[in-house]
C-alpha cells in the first residue's frame, strides 16, 4: 500500500466509526414518518458538522452526519480523460444496482463520484464495523480495479496494433 | 479470432454446401450485409442449380470511376451477369457446369467470396501502378528539377463507402499513403479510440519496423486539403493515416496488403467495442464481489435450539 | 405571481412554528465576539513563538485562543497560524507532543479544538477547483493524442503534501483520544 494511502483509509475509518452512531428519529416535521434527516434537511438542528477527509485535491471523502443517518460520499482519483470515462462507467453500473446494494445512493452529490446514505436502520440489521470495512475496501478495490482496467484496455489496445500491422512486416 | 477474414463468410458456407458433391440443388434466397452497409443477396432466381450472387455497395459508381469494373472483370470473367435490379453487380455459378477438381472449385468459392474486397481493391491498385509509374518518372530527375506533378504525386481518391466515413488514397514517387476518416458515436469510443490509436502510432517504434507509418489526428492532414466534404479545423472526425513505403507496394505483395488494409477500420470499432464489452463484464464481476463484502456485514441467523415446555428437543426428520 | 410554481414553495419557511426555523443559535454557548484585528494580533504572537523554536508552546496557545466568535476572515487567519505549527512539528514528535498536551488541564478540550483544525485543514481542498476539468482538456502531444503514462499511487500533487501532514496528525490524535474526539467536533456548533 502506498505511503499516503493508509492514513488516508484509517482516517476515513475512524470518521466513519464516529459518524455511525445513528439512533432512530421520528421526523419532526410530518407525523408517523421516518426520512433520512440528512436527505431530508427539515431540522437544522439535527444535521451535524460535515467533515472532509481528503488525500489530494483528487481524491476526498465527505461524511454528512445527521441524528439518524449519514451520507458518504467519495471522489474518486481520475489522472486522466480514460480514468474518467472508467470512473464514470463504473459508478453508474454500481448506481443502477442501487437496491442490491441497500446503502448505496443513486445518485452522487454534486462534485462527488459515487455516494452512500447509510440510516439508523442499516446500522440495527448490520453490523457497524463491517459497513465501515465494506466502505474502505469499497475505496481500496474500486482504485485498484480502475487502474487495472486501464492497463488493460492498454496492453490490448497495443496487442491489437501490433497484430495488425505484423502481417506488412 | 483477432484479425478479421477478408471475405464472406456466409457466402463460403453456402457454396461450400452446394458444391459438395452429391449435394441437391435448392433453391437459396438469402441476404447478407457487412459493416460498411454492404449487402450480399444469394438467390436462385431461374432454377435451383443456378445461384446468382448480387453485391450492392454504396459507393459502387465511386469504385468505377477508380477502375472496378477492370479489376471485376478480371476477377471473374465469364461469370458476370447482368446487374440484378437494385444490387451493383452480380455474378453467376451453375451447379451443372462447376470445375472439375476440388482446388478449382475450393479458388472459386474464395473468388466469390471475396467480391467486396475486389470491388473496393480497384482504387488501390490503382493508385499503386500509379506510384509505379511515378516511381519511374522520379528516377529521371532529382528532387529540386523534378516536375510538378511527380513530386507533388497524383491525386486523392476519395472512396465514401460510409454514410459519414471514407477513405482517402493518394500515390507519390516514394509511397502510397491511406487515409481513413472514421467518426466515434459515443464519448466512451472516442476514449477508447484514442488509446488503441496512441497504440498504432507506437508500433512501429517497439519492434514491427517495418509496418507502415500510422498518423493519427483529429483535424485533416495536409493530404487532404481542398478535398469537397473535408471540414477544415479539429472536428468530431479523425483522421488515421497509414503510408505505405515501396516494400509494400511490390507486385508480390499487393493483394494481401490491400486485403488487409481494407479491414482496419471494422477491425478498430470490433476491438474497441469488444473491450468496452470486456470492462463492462469485468465491472459485473467486481459490483458481484462488493455485494458479497456488503453482505458480510448482516449477522447470520443464529441457529437457535428449540426446546418444547417438558424439555425435549425438535428434531429434523429427512 | 402566475409563473410561480405553488408547489416548489417552502412553506416551512414560512412558518414560524415550524422545526425549519429553528434558531440553532440557542445551541451554541455563548461565544465573545472576537475581532479580527485581535486574532492578527494573536496570530503573531503564535508566529514569534514558532520562530523563537517553540513549536509546542506556539500549537498549545493557538488551540487556547481559538477565536470561535471571530468571523470568517478572523477564522481564517487563526487556521493559518495553527496550519504553520503544524508544519513545524516533525513526525516523530507529535505523538509525545499529544500526549503532553492531553495531560495538561483542559487538554482534553485542546484534543478536541486540534482535531477541528485538522478537519478544516482537509476540507480546504474541496472549495478549491479541482483538476477534474482541467483531466479534460490535456494539451495534446505532437502526435494530436495523449496519453498519460500509468497510473501512479504516490499523489505528491495536487496538495497531497499539506493532506498528508494532516491525515498524519489525525492518525495519531486518535489514536490517544479515540473517536469520541470526531464525534465532538461533528456536534459541537462552535466550528473554527
Amino acid at each position: 500500500m502506498s505511503q499516503s494511502l493508509r492514513p488516508y483509509l484509517s482516517c476515513v475509518r475512524s470518521t466513519l466509526t464516529a459518524a455511525l452512531s445513528l439512533s432512530n428519529f421520528a421526523s419532526q416535521a410530518s407525523e408517523r414518518h421516518n426520512v433520512p434527516e440528512i436527505e431530508a434537511a427539515t431540522s437544522p438542528e439535527l444535521l451535524l458538522n460535515p467533515l472532509v477527509v481528503s488525500r489530494n485535491q483528487d481524491e476526498r471523502v465527505l461524511v454528512e452526519p445527521s441524528v439518524n443517518s449519514v451520507r458518504v460520499s467519495i471522489r474518486i482519483k481520475q489522472a486522466d480523460e480514460i480514468e474518467g470515462i472508467l470512473v464514470h462507467k463504473f459508478m453508474r453500473f454500481l448506481s443502477q444496482r442501487a437496491e442490491a446494494f441497500f446503502v448505496l445512493r443513486r445518485k452522487a452529490v454534486a462534485g462527488y463520484d459515487i455516494s452512500f446514505l447509510i440510516t439508523n436502520f442499516h446500522t440495527e440489521e448490520m453490523l457497524k464495523h463491517k459497513l465501515v470495512d465494506f466502505i474502505i475496501q469499497f475505496m481500496e478495490e474500486v482504485d485498484k480495479e480502475i487502474s487495472e482496467m486501464k492497463l488493460f484496455l492498454n496492453a490490448r489496445a497495443r496487442f491489437v496494433a501490433e497484430s495488425f500491422l505484423t502481417p506488412f512486416d | 479470432m483477432l484479425l478479421l477474414d477478408y471475405g464472406n463468410l456466409l457466402i463460403e458456407s453456402l457454396l461450400k454446401d452446394r458444391f459438395a458433391p452429391g449435394a441437391t440443388p435448392t433453391s437459396i434466397d438469402q441476404i447478407s450485409g457487412e459493416f460498411d452497409n454492404t449487402s450480399f443477396h444469394i438467390s436462385t432466381p431461374e432454377s435451383k442449380s443456378k445461384i446468382l450472387i448480387s453485391l450492392a455497395i454504396k459507393c459502387y459508381p465511386e469504385l468505377v470511376k477508380y477502375g472496378a469494373e477492370e479489376v471485376l472483370q478480371r476477377e471473374y470473367g465469364s461469370l458476370i451477369v447482368q446487374p440484378e435490379s437494385g444490387y451493383d453487380f452480380s455474378v453467376g455459378v451453375d451447379l451443372e457446369q462447376l470445375p472439375e477438381s476440388e482446388e478449382e472449385k475450393t479458388d472459386l468459392i474464395r473468388r466469390i467470396s471475396l467480391m467486396k474486397r475486389n470491388a473496393l481493391a480497384a482504387p488501390f491498385e490503382q493508385a499503386f501502378d500509379e506510384f509505379a509509374s511515378l516511381q519511374e518518372q522520379a528516377r529521371q530527375y532529382t528532387s529540386e528539377s523534378a516536375p510538378q506533378g511527380v513530386r507533388e504525386g497524383g491525386e486523392v481518391r476519395a472512396i465514401h463507402y460510409r454514410e459519414e466515413e471514407a477513405i482517402y488514397i493518394k500515390a507519390s514517387h516514394d509511397r502510397v499513403t491511406v487515409i481513413f476518416s472514421t467518426i466515434f458515436r459515443e464519448e466512451t469510443d472516442r476514449v477508447y479510440g484514442k488509446v488503441f490509436l496512441q497504440e498504432f502510432v507506437d508500433a512501429r517504434k517497439r519492434g514491427v519496423q517495418n509496418a507502415p507509418q500510422v498518423l493519427a489526428r483529429d483535424d485533416p492532414p495536409l493530404e487532404l486539403q481542398g478535398i469537397p466534404g473535408i471540414k477544415a479545423g479539429k472536428g468530431e472526425v479523425t483522421y488515421v493515416t497509414f503510408v505505405l513505403f515501396p516494400r509494400h507496394l511490390t507486385p508480390q505483395r499487393r493483394a494481401e496488403v490491400i486485403s488487409h488494409i481494407e479491414t482496419f477500420r471494422d477491425y478498430f470499432h470490433y476491438h474497441i467495442k469488444a473491450s468496452k464489452a470486456y470492462i463492462h463484464s469485468r465491472m459485473r464481476r467486481r459490483t458481484a464481489d462488493f455485494l458479497q463484502v456488503l453482505r458480510r456485514a448482516r449477522p447470520e441467523a443464529e441457529e437457535k435450539e428449540r426446546k418444547t415446555a417438558s424439555g425435549r428437543t425438535f428434531t429434523v426428520k429427512g | 405571481m402566475a409563473n410561480i410554481n405553488w408547489r416548489t414553495i417552502n412553506i416551512d419557511a414560512l412558518d414560524p412554528e415550524s422545526s425549519y426555523n429553528f434558531d440553532l443559535s440557542t445551541l451554541t454557548p455563548a461565544v465573545l465576539p472576537v475581532s479580527t484585528q485581535d486574532v492578527q494580533t494573536l496570530s503573531g504572537q503564535i508566529r514569534q513563538l514558532l520562530r523563537g523554536g517553540n513549536a509546542e508552546g506556539a500549537l498549545q496557545g493557538a488551540l487556547e485562543n481559538a477565536p470561535y466568535g471571530a468571523d470568517e476572515q478572523g477564522k481564517a487567519a487563526h487556521f493559518s497560524a495553527v496550519t504553520e505549527c503544524l508544519n513545524q512539528i516533525r513526525q516523530a514528535e507529535m505523538t509525545p507532543l499529544l500526549q503532553r498536551l492531553y495531560k495538561t488541564e483542559a487538554g482534553s478540550e485542546l484534543c478536541d479544538t486540534l482535531m477541528k483544525y485538522l478537519y478544516k485543514g482537509m476540507s480546504q481542498g474541496a472549495n478549491t477547483p479541482s483538476n477534474h476539468a482541467s483531466a479534460k482538456n490535456v494539451t495534446p502531444q505532437a502526435t494530436g493524442f495523449s496519453q498519460a503514462g500509468g497510473r501512479s499511487f504516490g499523489g505528491g500533487e495536487g496538495g497531497g503534501q499539506a493532506m498528508s501532514v494532516f491525515l498524519s496528525w489525525h492518525e495519531k490524535l486518535v489514536e490517544m483520544v479515540g473517536p469520541g474526539s470526531i464525534v465532538r467536533v461533528m456536534s459541537d456548533r462552535r466550528t473554527v
